[in-house]
């Protein structure tokens, strides 16, 4: 259930500039409050509770930037792909003791594509949550940007409390290094006690992430423990 | 319910999110079909997995035990336990093997069947007219066995209202799951 908030927030008031902050707001006629639905989550479900943050840095990210499909578009074909193999083992209109190569080849096709598709998610995407294309109008202090397309990762650990987003470039060459900017904050500023997120909040502090990333503020590898 | 609505509504909007769902759950189900085609590609039997239905193999096979067969095996021995159907009939039968004749020129086979539980042999049971079992009738070997874990599927056949409370109460953990 949703819980109907106006526009006032309740964390760092000093960092918003409202429309109708006070409690004496002025009874113009005609004047509607701003109202913001606020999503609710139950605070011990931790993987809903990063797939709500993730969701939310998604769509703050997209505001500036456009995601890169290509990735997705590989999954999706080898998932139909391994669907369609599966469908003809099934449905092949050959009895069975005729049938036995066919089973046998659509079997074997839909364990090598399934087995690939799992290399896929755990190799290769890791603990990415989006991919971008490069920037078009890149600024100066980091003009790799419109060479490159961004990668955001982002990792809450079971059980903790701490949500890091980390944003670095997709270079080509996946042994390279990439100079990345990261962040970390306690879910307990995004989320309040009965569960309310503050999607605006962490779009705020995602703006901020990316904008040290534009300036090209780029963050010293930590020593070994990551 | 309405965060159920609100879910579906969002997934609804954003196509490429419905997709990739929808194909996940699709790969989920044809994972467990794949094994059991692997299977009865592995074993050569058309039903891999059978459950007991009778007490005619008492006391080495109960009501409601699971057997696995293997019908890649070439040549099958008196004493051997079988899963054979009867043409034209439906539910395959589990015995075991009393006689086998082996024709040393043409290679044919013809076998004979009994359960252990019963006081005579199968010849009954086979079609009017038909003395001996061949080869292509047997489904298959028996090589293991579950002791009482296919009674949940006798339950299923004999009460059909069972499919729908089981199916249900799955459905009932997943939606309040969700909610958790």
């Amino acid at each position: 259930m949703a819980k109907k908030k106006s526009n006032s927030s309740t964390s760092e008031p000093e960092e918003r500039s409202t429309a109708s902050s006070n409690d004496e707001a002025p009874t113009i006629p005609g004047y509607v409050e701003d109202e913001l639905e606020l999503l609710q989550v139950d605070l011990g479900d931790m993987v809903k509770m990063k797939q709500v943050l993730d969701e939310a840095v998604v769509l703050a990210v997209n505001q500036h930037v456009e995601e890169e499909h290509s990735w997705d578009n590989w999954k999706l074909l080898i998932m139909f792909a391994a669907c369609v193999a599966a469908c003809v083992a099934q449905f092949v209109p050959i009895p069975f003791p005729e049938s036995r190569p066919i089973l046998g080849i659509c079997g074997a096709l839909y364990f090598i594509l399934s087995g690939i598709l799992q290399f896929i998610t755990t190799f290769i995407d890791k603990d990415a949550i989006l991919l971008t294309k490069p920037l078009e109008n890149a600024p100066k202090t980091n003009a790799d940007m419109a060479k490159y397309g961004m990668r955001i990762r982002s990792q809450l650990p079971r059980f903790s409390e701490w949500y890091t987003v980390i944003v670095q470039f997709q270079l080509d060459d996946k042994n390279a290094v990439s100079p990345y900017v990261e962040q970390t904050w306690s879910v307990g500023q995004f989320f309040d006690k009965e569960g309310y997120f503050d999607e605006v909040g962490l779009a705020q502090r995602v703006d901020q992430l990316l904008e040290r990333f534009k300036a090209g503020k780029f963050d010293e590898p930590k020593s070994k423990k990551d | 319910m309405d965060k159920q609505v609100y879910e579906l509504k969002k997934l609804w909007s954003n196509k490429r999110q419905l997709t990739f769902q929808v194909l996940n759950l699709a790969m989920i189900v044809f994972s467990a079909l794949m094994i059991w085609k692997g299977l009865m590609f592995v074993t050569k039997s058309e039903s891999p997995v059978v459950v007991v239905l009778s007490g005619s193999m008492e006391p080495a096979f109960q009501r409601g035990d699971i057997l696995f067969l293997n019908n890649a095996v070439h040549e099958v021995h008196v004493g051997d336990v079988v899963v054979f159907k009867i043409k034209d009939r439906d539910i395959p039968i589990v015995h075991r093997i009393l006689k086998v004749h082996l024709d040393q020129e043409t290679g044919k086979v013809e076998l004979l069947t009994k359960g252990d539980n019963n006081r005579v042999d199968d010849r009954g049971l086979y079609a009017p007219g038909q003395l001996w079992l061949n080869r292509d009738d047997i489904l298959g070997k028996a090589v293991g066995t579950l002791r009482y874990v296919g009674m949940v599927t006798i339950a299923l056949n004999d009460y059909p209202v069972l499919k729908y409370v089981l199916v249900g109460l799955m459905g009932l953990f997943v939606l309040t799951s969700k909610e958790g």
